[in-house]
């Protein structure tokens, strides 16, 4: 009965959904959508992470699916929205290229990824395509990093690249063991807190969170 | 006792002088120094035995195949233990008084009783690890010890310092990872066995490495830049333990590998380090000559006296090329010598500079005078350093300049042509050297000791305390009696280049140099006096000495009967009295050689005049003189401009901006994607 999950292709549509979510990363100018983006990002994944844990039957990965939503879908987009409100940045995420320029990189990077992850010995897991969107993704969410001037930007970048590597993850090897998956969950929360201190601490030392600002620690 | 608990015993005492330092005794605390000087005695036992023929050995257990813990003392490092042991035996009492006055006597305590230790653990080091680690233990300790009194340029000092020391430092492991390579061996001994084994090429590769990194440490021109700083700005006892033993330890790393790891070598390694030699006794000498900080020019001469050892050295490693095995073990002797007795002389002229810099608050000779009248025993251990360094009888400096002199000369046996020119050179060099140390050292002495005070706080001063006047007695009658008693020292060393290979020829070489407590002679075949090419005797020296000055003394008796003796004041050239500011100064004083020598100093002058109406009412005039320091300018200059130029076309690439650096590790990541199969 869970041949309909392989007929219809579900994975790599959820897949493909999760790509889509961190490429319209690209084009969003509030920063509160940014953090919206990410957190329907985060539901994508841990919604295949279940899919994948009723395809092959497995208690263990239940238990993922459910830590990921409530830690990446609920408590991170939570507190990251708190600290926006706190740096009273709601809009104006101020990229050093235009929008436009950066789909266009974005689309190159998953023309790139697809090209060379063509063939290989790792493509064996859930999706081939899995596969390919995760290093897609994760290479988005440095672009995002690159591109963008705020430090609150940059968390978010990190989150992406950070839910590519998870997706890389289960795609390849149908899940990690739980106490893997639990620590590596708190470490970032953990992470998330700190860096959002630091952004707020930014912006009180620099009156501005502007990442350009930083140079002036140079010796 | 066996050696082995000689070494526990001496080694417990100095870590307990480490940690009791950093415990809270107020009282007491001055007196921890008793600790290191019992250390220091029981090493001196063991390292005495070391060198009549007993062995140590200990060992750690391995930590893996590699990393093990090892030492081993046989007669040659026994030798430079004696060295150590003689210094900080003298150092630490001295030190009583010294450091009474410091401000954070702990911490102090704890640094000096490691510097030390690590520097025996240098010399009984027996395999790759252990050295390595025991060298940088003793760089670091030092760095700290030369920062200790923490302003702007003992920090500048210490900066060039440990910058100068880990070059070297680098260019020692490069060396051992050779050897490692070739021979397989972490262990010495295997190494020795082994080092037949190594390829001519990277013999003469090692071979540079060696002189390189080990001539850092031991201050050879051009590598010395490190040493004028860092010896200053120390503490005395401090820069006396690092010019009397510590640069040593370059001599002995570069004995230990060159002579006998490698087994000496073809001619050019030796007349490399005889030419080394002399660029560096004469440079040295020439820049200590000009001076007027007192403890940078007893630094300049310590590097003069390196040179002095690496002459010995040298003509040893081309004697021994040349087949010449005995009178290789003669130059051989004469170092070793030459580096016993500089790291006397030289520990206590530091530790006398040391009592006059605490009495007169300035290293400036210009600013001293008359310090005799009011410290006349740290004037008079001052005296003896000066005689001892300047080559004089009846002190220890001219026996051991002299036996370099006399294998210098006697390179006219070599067959080789350019070991029949280089040897006497070298010999010539050394003359010179002599010439200028001693003017070098009457201006020491006459411009900071004699005459009149030049300031307030010279006519202030006082003679330093009981303790630090006993631990330059030591040193000082230490001086006298290796000055006048050579032959033990020689039987001494003679067992000692017995221990390296090829010098096994101990038994031949006393029927060639004989030496006992009267006369030293070099004698073609047989041991009678009569058939010595040369020979000397320290003790009818000072017997002919004491008898001229009698007769001297007498025949002023005599002429001098019947007249009758009036007392005035020195002739004044008419003026109504007499200012130290009339008196020669130091720079004065070393005028006619900077003139001779100025290709060398490549003096520089400047007279600035300002005008109140041009050209003949001045308002005032300034003048500055100067010399250029030409291995400065044109060497280190050259490099740390190229040093420079590179790293400003790098720091292009070091913007500062986060964005920038992940845009680094988007593109490595892509190019990886690409071509990562």
């Amino acid at each position: 009965m869970r041949n309909w999950i392989q007929t219809f292709s579900i994975i790599d549509f959820i897949s493909v959904g999760i790509l889509l979510t961190a490429i319209s990363m690209n084009a969003i100018r509030r920063l509160e959508s940014c953090v919206k983006a990410y957190m329907l990002n985060s539901w994508l994944l841990s919604l295949l992470i279940a899919i994948i844990a009723f395809m092959i039957n497995e208690t263990h990965l239940y238990v993922a699916a459910v830590t990921t939503f409530l830690s990446k879908g609920m408590l991170i987009p939570l507190f990251m929205k708190r600290i926006v409100r706190q740096i009273k940045i709601t809009h104006d995420v101020d990229p050093y290229i235009s929008n436009s320029l950066s789909l266009v990189i974005s689309g190159i990077l998953v023309a790139v990824v697809y090209a060379s992850l063509r063939e290989g010995v790792f493509v064996t897991g859930v999706s081939k395509n899995a596969l390919q969107i995760s290093v897609a993704v994760i290479l988005i969410g440095l672009l995002i990093m690159i591109t963008r001037r705020k430090a609150i930007t940059q968390i978010i970048g990190l989150l992406f690249m950070e839910n590519g590597l998870f997706l890389a993850g289960f795609s390849m090897t149908f899940g990690m063991p739980t106490i893997i998956e639990l620590g590596v969950l708190f470490d970032l929360l953990m992470g998330v807190i700190i860096l959002g201190f630091f952004a707020v601490q930014i912006r009180k030392a620099f009156m501005s969170s502007d990442l350009d600002k930083l140079t002036v620690l140079k010796g | 006792m066996d050696p082995e608990s000689f070494l526990y015993i001496a080694v417990s005492f100095f870590i307990l002088g480490a940690v009791a330092s950093l415990l809270p005794l107020k009282k007491v605390k001055d007196y921890i120094y008793l600790l290191p000087v019992s250390g220091s005695v029981i090493f001196g036992i063991l390292s005495f035995s070391l060198v009549s023929g007993s062995n140590l050995n200990v060992f750690s257990f391995p930590i893996s195949s590699i990393f093990e813990f090892k030492f081993h003392g046989d007669s040659f490092s026994g030798f430079f233990a004696i060295l150590i042991s003689v210094l900080a035996f003298c150092v630490s009492i001295f030190s009583i008084g010294y450091t009474s006055s410091f401000t954070n006597k702990g911490l102090f305590g704890f640094l000096y009783n490691m510097f030390i230790l690590s520097m025996y653990a240098v010399i009984f080091s027996a395999n790759i690890i252990t050295f390595l680690i025991s060298w940088e233990t003793m760089s670091v300790l030092s760095y700290f010890l030369v920062t200790f009194e923490r302003d702007e340029k003992s920090s500048k000092a210490g900066l060039l310092y440990i910058v100068m020391t880990h070059i070297g430092t680098a260019f020692i492991i490069i060396l051992f990872l050779l050897l490692y390579g070739q021979t397989g061996s972490m262990d010495f001994a295997e190494i020795k066995k082994l080092s037949s084994q190594i390829p001519e090429n990277l013999r003469h590769l090692i071979f540079i490495f060696s002189i390189i990194g080990f001539g850092t440490k031991a201050g050879i021109i051009p590598l010395h830049t490190w040493l004028p700083k860092a010896h200053p700005a120390a503490p005395s006892n401090i820069s006396s333990l690092m010019s009397g033993v510590m640069i040593k330890t370059g001599i002995y790393g570069f004995i230990r590998i060159s002579i006998d790891m490698l087994g000496s070598g073809p001619e050019w390694w030796g007349v490399t380090i005889i030419i080394i030699g002399t660029i560096s006794s004469v440079l040295g000498v020439l820049y200590a000559l000009i001076v007027n900080d007192i403890k940078k020019l007893l630094a300049y001469s310590s590097i003069e006296n390196i040179g002095i050892i690496l002459l010995g050295v040298g003509a040893s490693m081309v004697f021994n090329a040349n087949g010449l095995y005995l009178l290789s073990g003669i130059a051989l002797i004469a170092g070793l010598y030459h580096a016993l007795n500089h790291s006397i002389f030289k520990g206590l002229l530091f530790m006398s500079a040391g009592s006059v810099v605490h009495a007169a608050h300035t290293k400036n000779m210009e600013n001293m005078g008359g310090l005799l009248k009011a410290m006349p025993y740290t004037g008079l251990f001052f005296l003896i350093g000066s005689v001892s360094i300047c080559a004089l009888p009846p002190f220890n400096g001219f026996v051991s300049e002299w036996l370099t002199y006399q294998s210098l000369l006697l390179g006219f046996q070599a067959d080789s042509v350019l070991a029949k020119i280089i040897t006497p050179l070298g010999g010539a060099a050394l003359a010179l050297t002599g010439a200028i140390a001693a003017a070098c050292f009457v201006k020491a002495f006459g411009i900071s000791f004699l005459g009149m005070p030049r300031s307030r706080q010279a006519e202030n001063a006082v003679e330093s305390t009981p303790s630090m006047t006993a631990g330059m007695a030591v040193l000082a009658v230490l001086c006298f009696l290796s000055g006048i008693f050579p032959g033990t020292v020689i039987n001494m060393l003679s067992s000692v280049i017995g221990s390296l290979s090829g010098y096994n020829t101990n038994n031949d070489l006393l029927s060639y140099l004989h030496a006992d407590n009267f006369f030293i002679f070099i004698s073609d075949s047989s041991k009678e006096i009569g058939n010595a090419i040369t020979s000397l005797s320290p003790v009818s020296i000072i017997l002919t000495m004491i008898v001229m000055l009698i007769a001297l003394l007498v025949f002023i008796r005599i002429v001098n009967r019947g007249r009758k003796i009036t007392y005035a004041d020195s002739w004044d050239c008419g003026i109504p009295s007499l200012t130290p500011r009339m008196q020669y100064t130091s720079t004065a004083f070393t005028k006619p050689i900077k003139i001779i020598f100025k290709r060398i100093y490549l003096p520089k002058r400047e007279i600035n005049i300002s005008y109140l109406v041009k050209p003949l009412f001045v308002k005032a005039m300034k003048y500055s003189g100067g010399i250029t320091p030409f291995i400065d300018k044109y060497i280190y200059d050259n490099v740390t401009g190229f040093i420079k130029r590179i790293a400003n076309k790098v720091r292009l690439m070091q913007s500062g901006s986060l964005h920038l650096y992940l845009g680094y590790i988007l593109i490595t990541l892509i190019i990886l994607l690409i071509f990562g199969d």
